[in-house]
């Protein structure tokens, strides 16, 4: 899991965020502080899914569930459905 | 009641004279309700009923999806609401088009209560969150209360009920809410009263966003096309964000923080940042309740545009069944896409641009596009708007301006003292550290909140009603 979070992490870094060069931990405030637009948070979530390989019902979360890599592995976890 | 009348001021006197009296908890959820109610009869008892029972009906069927929450289940909550918001938002407009003739029996009499779109998202939210079993319990009264608050029953803001269901429960006011509260109800009447009604109306007979867009016999040149989406993008502003700042203010005197709608939309340097400045809590929940589950429903790139640009046609739709409300939305979610592109381009060619450029470019871009937006969904149909942009293209009809420079001039200087004072604004932030400039803002405050109760009275005489009531 922890090589899963260092992943997001450093995709997060370098494919999403608004404004290059901002550090990014998996702590970071990414939603709430306006650092990823919607578009970006929809490339999370797909992320999300293939890095845990989980299928997340999208209807049960909200990108408060998501706004740090942390919390979002947790939502995942909590409310994802392993795959086959 | 109108919101700008004096006898709303007085209302929101007494409710809170009553509520101090009073301990948080059932009493002043109660006497709140009991308010909220007696405010929206003021507009018309049908109005009530239609919203009496709605609350009702969204409460049971609240929990009934708690009790077992399947999709089944949630899809049936939502098809009562798509049908409530048919039923009384879209088919009243329809059956007064033009075009449509005879209407015959019942719906000949519907009718479209005020706000019935803000206070049906904000039952499908709640509905969403109980389908996310998110912890939420509230009593028949406390539901009753979130749907009626009579600060934001009329045109939001679109509030959720895990962020106002504690403050209802426990909210008591100390003098800094009440403080703010009354700053954010004279900035409101200010910008409404006083701004958007000058820009709208006019400072003269004859002048005026309202006037410019109706001269269709006369026709419009490039420049008079340009002036009048300045004009109406500002006058919106004004209005909505003028709105927003009353009623936010109103909720505060009570202790209660409801949800921003307006953040300087017009410094926004993208589209994407534009959205979360503008009309916030509802472009928030169709970010959250139509777009991140229909953009992941599947993984295809095409389908998350197709997503954005759907889900901003239905903001465009929202507004009302005509066309170029759908096609503003449209407009807007290709808008959307076309930036994600830059920005992707962007990072695979690595292009580097200075912050400043890029800036720049961004919010000039970003400006144009809404300005030129606006026309589209200010325009009385979309003949007139076609009409109008063929007037930005023709560059030899420059040269003539029909709109009174009266109205040219003005809505240029409140344009750009509107830049100013963000401007200035930002510059005060960075100075708040400096306890001189502090003190001097203190001492500079009360006249300035003079000149503007002072421009507010004078302005008062103007009949002026708030542009997002009709929605």
């Amino acid at each position: 899991m922890t090589e899963a979070i260092q992943e997001m992490t450093d995709y997060i870094a370098r494919e999403l965020v608004r404004r290059p060069g901002v550090e990014i931990t998996p702590e970071t405030p990414l939603v709430s502080s306006g650092l990823v637009d919607s578009f970006a948070l929809v490339e999370i979530f797909v992320k999300l899914e293939k890095l845990t390989n989980r299928r997340i019902p999208a209807a049960k979360i909200q990108p408060k569930d998501m706004d740090t890599v942390s919390l979002m592995f947790a939502t995942a976890e909590k409310i994802g459905k392993l795959r086959q | 009641m109108n919101i700008l009348s004096l006898s709303y001021l007085l209302f929101v006197l007494i409710v809170w004279l009553l509520a101090r009296a009073l301990r948080p908890g059932k009493g002043r959820q109660w006497l709140l309700l009991a308010a909220s109610y007696g405010f929206y009869a003021t507009w018309s008892l049908k109005f009530l009923a239609i919203l009496v029972a709605s609350s009702l009906a969204n409460y049971a069927l609240g929990i009934y999806l708690r009790r077992r929450p399947t999709a089944g289940r949630l899809w049936t909550a939502i098809a009562f609401n798509l049908l409530l918001l048919a039923t009384f938002k879209y088919l009243p407009a329809w059956t007064t088009h033009e075009g449509v003739g005879n209407v015959p029996g019942l719906l000949a009499h519907l009718i479209m209560p005020i706000g019935v779109s803000f206070w049906t998202f904000e039952a499908l939210s709640y509905l969403f969150d109980v389908y996310r079993e998110e912890d939420l319990d509230p009593s028949l009264t406390e539901f009753c209360l979130y749907l009626a608050f009579w600060p934001t029953v009329l045109s939001g803001p679109v509030c959720r009920l895990p962020e106002l269901l504690p403050q209802l429960r426990s909210a008591e006011p100390v003098w800094n809410d009440i403080a703010e509260g009354t700053r954010r109800i004279v900035l409101g009447f200010f910008m409404k009263t006083v701004l958007s009604q000058i820009l709208g109306a006019g400072l003269r007979p004859g002048e005026g966003v309202d006037f410019g867009f109706n001269q269709i016999a006369r026709g419009w040149s490039g420049f008079d096309v340009w002036i009048l989406a300045l004009g109406f993008g500002f006058q919106m502003y004004f209005d909505f964000a003028g709105y927003s700042n009353i009623v936010i203010g109103t909720a505060r005197l009570f202790g209660i923080q409801l949800r921003e709608n307006f953040r300087d939309p017009f410094l926004s340097t993208t589209p994407a940042e534009f959205w979360t400045r503008w009309h916030m809590s509802l472009s928030f929940w169709i970010r959250d309740y139509v777009f991140l589950p229909l953009a992941t429903w599947r993984p295809q790139v095409w389908w998350r545009h197709f997503a954005l640009v759907l889900s901003m046609m239905l903001f465009g739709f929202w507004h009302g069944a005509d066309s170029t409300y759908i096609i503003w939305g449209a407009s807007q979610g290709l808008f959307l896409m076309a930036h994600r592109q830059f920005q992707q381009f962007q990072r695979r060619t690595n292009l580097q641009l200075p912050a400043s450029v890029l800036n720049f470019g961004g919010w000039a871009i970003t400006f144009t596009f809404m300005l030129l937006s606006w026309v589209i969904f200010r325009a009385n149909d979309l003949h007139q708007a076609v009409a109008m942009f063929r007037a930005l293209i023709h560059l030899g009809g420059y040269r003539q301006v029909t709109l009174p420079w009266n109205f040219v001039r003005t809505t240029i200087l409140i344009a750009g003292l509107y830049f100013a004072v963000a401007g200035l604004r930002k510059l005060a932030e960075n100075m708040k550290r400096n306890t001189v400039m502090a003190r001097l803002g203190w001492a500079l405050s009360p006249a300035m909140y003079a000149t503007a109760m002072l421009l507010i009275v004078l302005m008062s005489i103007h009949k002026s009603v708030f542009v997002y009531l009709q929605f």
